[in-house]
């Protein structure tokens, strides 16, 4: 294949017009676009060049794509159709047999024109003619309905009926334009029953008239004189300058909030900013209510001082170009208001009774059937409360006076859900009771527990503020846990409908960052609490597996450990603790790459299949332990002294949580092992001394090759330079 | 007096009253086409739940209705203490079926007929994809929003009744005293002129006060629960004797290789061809699918206000709302049945 020639090339403009795209999807959609028309353009060979300088835009009404060349028409190819190969289509005397004549009849060429080709196969007869390149119009109006319609979206929809075209919102109208001026011609397709044209539209309402455009200049331009910015980068500036602008005079600033600022520029097309004010009574309630309301629900920035405190004002975006008599302002401080007020009627309601006095509404609201109602998660709560606060006094990690608060906190965490404030604004739950249990004169550390109690909602969300916040959130989270899995609530697959998944990663994160608590004795514990449960089969056993799940998941993208270094560590399940996994992780991947190391794990795959593949139950013997006694080399014996000497220095790192010493420590085992496999044949004929190499073996494996980490599972990273175990000596085939 | 001074205070903002206003929206949907139907005389929690929605939506025939529909949403009661939250609020609900080009813009004229004019205030149209789970029903679309205020459900009907709608309907749901409230420039719905002498507060108030009363802290849960279960029960006997008879018919007619004769003289006809206990038995040309629908709605409403009283845990929440929405289902079949069977009739 041969470019021959290039040829002229014409800009293209593209754009979508669509009913109300979702502000969410915006920025992916205008993305998708530019990548599945620069894909298509690509495959049609019309780009002149290889680097791409198609733009995008977007608002909520358009996507438009502009390429500045498009090729007229696709350049010249030669292309060659292999025939039959050279052997047979010319016989001994050189001439033409019929499958080379008929080949050329076919190709409506004369054998004369025939062509000897070249393949990896062989010599062949074959065609070679030049195709002329198609034009890009015509190419495009076949391609361009497929480049729009696979934009990809998280929810699209049918506009017309079932057999018709889906997509994030009805399209309405089609600008596909080649060429500038008086040159340009619309591209002739069309997606349910809408035609390309050379036409626009403005502003829904302050520009709706057709406006004809000839070129991506004249394009942007009248849009933007109809009041329609299509570059989202501008209208993001026009809303920071308009901000700056109306807060220029004061010393107040708007509330950061990235996210909202994406929505209003993804879900205007002539933003412009507006200030507004609310009463200053409204300033009683609690500043996380007051910027729920704002942000959530009606899409305002909150203001403040520089010192952080909430003002009565608020910033809204408009989609016009003003508000000469206020009267959008006047609408948009009304519905605050009335959003302020059912919140000020919710706040003042709820005070009328207070927390503590909320519990026998509780024994009516239904946690879960099986699980009672939320007064018995409660009382759950409690039990798990009192085994948390054991284990951290043991420790003595525990404050005087934590314990109780830890339960006060317990006791009223629930309250919340009872009032009208929780009702409304769901979201908020957790942090109304802290809110409230403040106002209601219970002690600052219990208000906190409660306000955090929800926290961490996922691994990148913060623990609780306080060790009896952390412990109030771990009872709430192992119970919801526990209690579900004893219910058969198990989460499967994509399914987890009492967010069992997220309870797990919130209590991994707090054990391992906040409580530092031995974890799986202490879901041991909780699981065999009569709870007047469902009697569920393994409980501990599926709570540890999943478990083990969760902590893998935690390490894996919280501590960005390595996949087979997490699963090594969490298969393990040694006598690390929990809360050191991190570090564990770390000494871990230091070490993993050594060549000692890379062999002890190959050495530890090998004994673990021996231990588990090859040897019978019967061939361990009677005895327990390694009988010195009966060792018959002096390789076994040597590995045998070096794994006691190494365990006393391991015993004395791990005292110290030094893994990383402890681990170069093990790999200094590697020469013992790998002489002992070299030289000595494990499974002896003599059954005690068979017995008694197995039994050395297995207290390696538990004492070394799996002691924090499970070295068996630890990849390799060079196959080549370390010995890969070969059954064939182990696996009884050789034995008489 | 109070009310004389109430009246010169909003006076400044002349905007229609609630009648007017209805009359109005009426008229201009009457102008496109649409037919005026009257509320329907069952509590629903919105005008989607009205059978000139509910089933109308479903099959290929071309429908364009608008009609005022009280809507019940206990949770929502608030005594008639709340400026804004009503039990008892009026929709105005309109459907397009097939949806013109466009629908956006004859929508917004809609509004401009009322008084509101764009060149003062933003109107949007923010995501808000609507699902009604207890019917099989669900959609894409927005909600419409005003200077910050929501005022209409704009919906791209996908389903109803568990069946993909083809061809796709427009919803458009009015919320009509939020948008008379907003035309009157006032802040609390009952100081809405209903006419020109009367409140909406006059005629309503005391009426969200007793609703709120019950739904909230009087119903008698175990009767609710009872009524629920009888609804329910009445309703499925008769889908299921519906299926009974759907598939003796299908035999019966199998035997007799005179697939025609049932269809064409209607079931009164078929009766000696069948086995005789299929005299009492609804088939699809004697199904009294409306009334069956009314037991569906009345389980619906009996759930919202077991809801609002509380009375509901997680998992009961979703069990209920799979019975209600089986019977949904069923009777959306049954209309489908129905329709087919009346085509085949027209083409015999």
């Amino acid at each position: 294949m041969k470019e021959l020639e290039t040829f002229r090339s014409e800009p293209l403009l593209l754009e979508v017009g669509s009913e109300e795209i979702p502000a969410r999807v915006l920025a992916a959609a205008e993305q998708s676009l530019g990548k599945r028309l620069e894909g298509v353009l690509q495959k049609l060979r019309l780009l002149p060049s290889e680097a791409s300088s198609i733009k995008t835009f977007s608002t909520p009404r358009r996507l438009v794509a502009f390429v500045p060349e498009v090729l007229l028409r696709q350049p010249e190819k030669t292309e060659e159709i292999a025939g039959p190969p050279f052997k047979v289509a010319f016989d001994k005397d050189g001439r033409p047999t019929r499958a080379a004549e008929s080949f050329a009849q076919k190709n409506g060429v004369t054998v004369e024109s025939l062509v000897r080709i070249e393949t990896p196969k062989g010599l062949y007869l074959g065609v070679r003619r030049l195709v002329r390149g198609r034009l890009a119009r015509e190419l495009l109006a076949e391609e361009l309905p497929g480049v729009i319609l696979g934009i990809g979206f998280p929810k699209s929809m049918y506009w017309t009926s079932k057999t018709g075209p889906r997509f994030i919102r009805p399209i309405r109208w089609l600008v596909a334009l080649m060429g500038e001026g008086t040159r340009s011609r619309a591209i002739p397709f069309e997606i349910a029953g809408v035609e390309a044209r050379n036409y626009t539209y403005g502003h829904r309402v302050a520009g709706a008239a057709k406006i004809r455009t000839h070129g991506f200049e004249e394009f942007s331009r009248k849009l933007r004189e109809r009041q329609v910015e299509i570059s989202p980068q501008c209208r993001r500036d026009r809303v920071k300058n308009d901000i700056e602008v109306l807060l220029e005079a004061s010393s107040l600033r708007a509330v950061d909030d990235p996210a909202l600022e994406d929505w209003v520029v993804n879900s205007t097309e002539w933003p412009r900013a507006i200030m507004g004010g609310f009463d200053q009574r409204f300033l009683n309630l609690p500043r996380e209510i007051l910027v729920t309301v704002m942000r959530d629900h009606q899409k305002y920035f909150a203001v403040e001082d520089v010192q952080g405190n909430l003002q009565p004002k608020f910033i809204a975006v408009m989609n016009v170009d003003s508000d000469p008599e206020g009267f959008i302002r006047q609408g948009h401080e009304r519905v605050l208001t009335a959003r302020f007020s059912d919140a000020e009627f919710f706040w003042q309601a709820d005070q009328k009774r207070p927390l503590p006095d909320r519990m026998d509404i509780l024994e009516r609201v239904t946690y879960q059937a099986q699980l009672g109602s939320y007064a018995d998660k409660i009382r759950r709560m409690e039990a798990i409360t009192l085994e948390i606060c054991a284990q951290l006094e043991g420790q003595g990690r525990l404050a005087s006076g934590e314990k109780e608060q830890a339960l006060r906190a317990v006791r009223l965490s629930k309250c919340d859900l009872t009032t009208q404030m929780v009702g409304e604004f769901p979201e908020l739950q957790g942090v109304v009771g802290g809110l409230y249990a403040r106002v209601q004169g219970e002690p600052q550390a219990v208000a906190d527990a409660i306000y955090d109690h929800y926290k961490p909602q996922s691994v990148e969300d913060g623990c609780p503020r306080s060790v009896v916040g952390s412990i109030v959130s771990l009872a709430d989270k192992l119970d919801s846990l526990v209690a579900g899995f004893a219910a058969g609530l198990d989460p499967t697959g994509s399914s987890d409908p009492f967010g069992l998944r997220r309870a797990g990663n919130g209590i991994v994160k707090i054990v391992m960052e906040h409580l530092k608590l031995n974890l799986l004795p202490l879901v041991a514990i909780v699981a065999e609490m009569d709870f007047g449960l469902p009697p569920a089969e393994n409980l501990t056993s599926r709570l540890e597996e999943f478990l083990q799940d969760r902590t893998a998941y935690y390490l894996q993208s919280v501590a960005g450990l390595r996949y087979d270094t997490v699963r090594a560590m969490v298969s393990g399940a040694g006598t690390v603790p929990i809360p050191d996994l991190c570090e564990l992780g770390k000494a871990l991947e230091r070490v993993h790459d050594t060549e000692d190391f890379q062999a002890l794990a190959v050495a530890a795959k090998r004994t673990r299949n021996i231990l588990e593949k090859s040897a019978k139950a019967e061939d361990f013997g009677e005895l327990k332990g390694v009988d010195a006694a009966l060792f018959r080399t002096q390789e076994e014996r040597d590995l045998y002294n070096a794994y006691l000497g190494a365990l006393n220095v391991v015993d004395s790192y791990e005292a110290s949580s030094d893994y990383a010493s402890a681990l170069v420590k093990l790999a200094e085992l590697r020469p013992f092992v790998d002489r002992f496999f070299d030289k000595v044949l494990v499974m002896d004929q003599d059954v005690s001394v068979r017995a008694n190499r197995l039994r050395l073996l297995s207290e390696l494996m538990a004492g070394a090759f799996s002691r924090f980490v499970d070295l068996s599972q630890i990849e390799s990273t060079a196959l080549t330079s370390v010995g890969v175990p070969t059954s064939g000596m182990e696996n009884g085939k050789r034995m008489p | 007096m109070a009310r004389e001074k109430r009246f010169k205070e909003s006076a400044k903002g002349a905007g229609l009253t609630f009648q007017e206003m209805i009359s109005k929206l009426s008229n201009f949907w009457a102008g496109q086409g649409a037919v005026c139907a009257l509320p329907y005389d069952l509590e629903v929690g919105a005008g989607t739940m009205c059978p000139e929605t509910f089933f109308r939506v479903l099959g290929p025939e071309p429908w364009k209705v608008a009609y005022v529909q009280p809507s019940r949403r206990p949770a929502d009661g608030r005594y008639g203490e709340n400026p804004n939250r009503l039990l008892k609020h009026t929709q105005m609900q309109v459907i397009l079926k097939p949806p013109p080009l466009n629908v956006q813009d004859v929508y917004l004229q809609s509004l401009r007929d009322i008084g509101i004019d764009f060149r003062h205030h933003d109107i949007r149209f923010e995501e808000d994809n609507w699902e009604a789970p207890t019917l099989g029903a669900w959609g894409i679309g927005w909600q419409v929003m005003l200077d910050g205020l929501e005022i209409t459900q704009f919906t791209y009907f996908q389903q109803s009744g568990g069946v993909d709608l083809d061809p796709i309907s427009v919803e458009l749901t009015y919320g009509l005293e939020r948008i008379a409230a907003f035309l009157q420039n006032v802040n609390d719905v009952y100081q809405v002129k209903w006419n020109s002498s009367l409140t909406y507060g006059d005629l309503r108030r005391t009426e969200e006060f007793e609703l709120s009363l019950y739904d909230f802290e009087m119903a008698s849960i175990q009767t609710c629960r009872s009524l629920f279960n009888l609804y329910e029960e009445e309703a499925s006997t008769f889908l299921e004797r519906y299926a009974e008879s759907k598939e003796s018919e299908s035999e019966a007619l199998m035997d007799t290789g005179r697939s025609h004769m049932a269809t064409e003289h209607g079931p009164r006809a078929t009766d000696g061809l069948l086995p005789t206990p299929l005299t009492s038995l609804p088939t699809v040309h004697r199904f009294p699918l409306r009334k069956v629908y009314e037991f569906c709605l009345k389980c619906s409403h009996l759930f919202n206000i077991l809801d609002a009283r509380g009375a509901i845990s997680v998992t009961e929440r979703v069990a209920l709302i799979a019975r209600i929405r089986k019977l949904a289902t069923g009777v959306a079949q049954v209309y489908l049945d129905q329709s087919t069977a009346v085509q085949e009739v027209r083409s015999a």
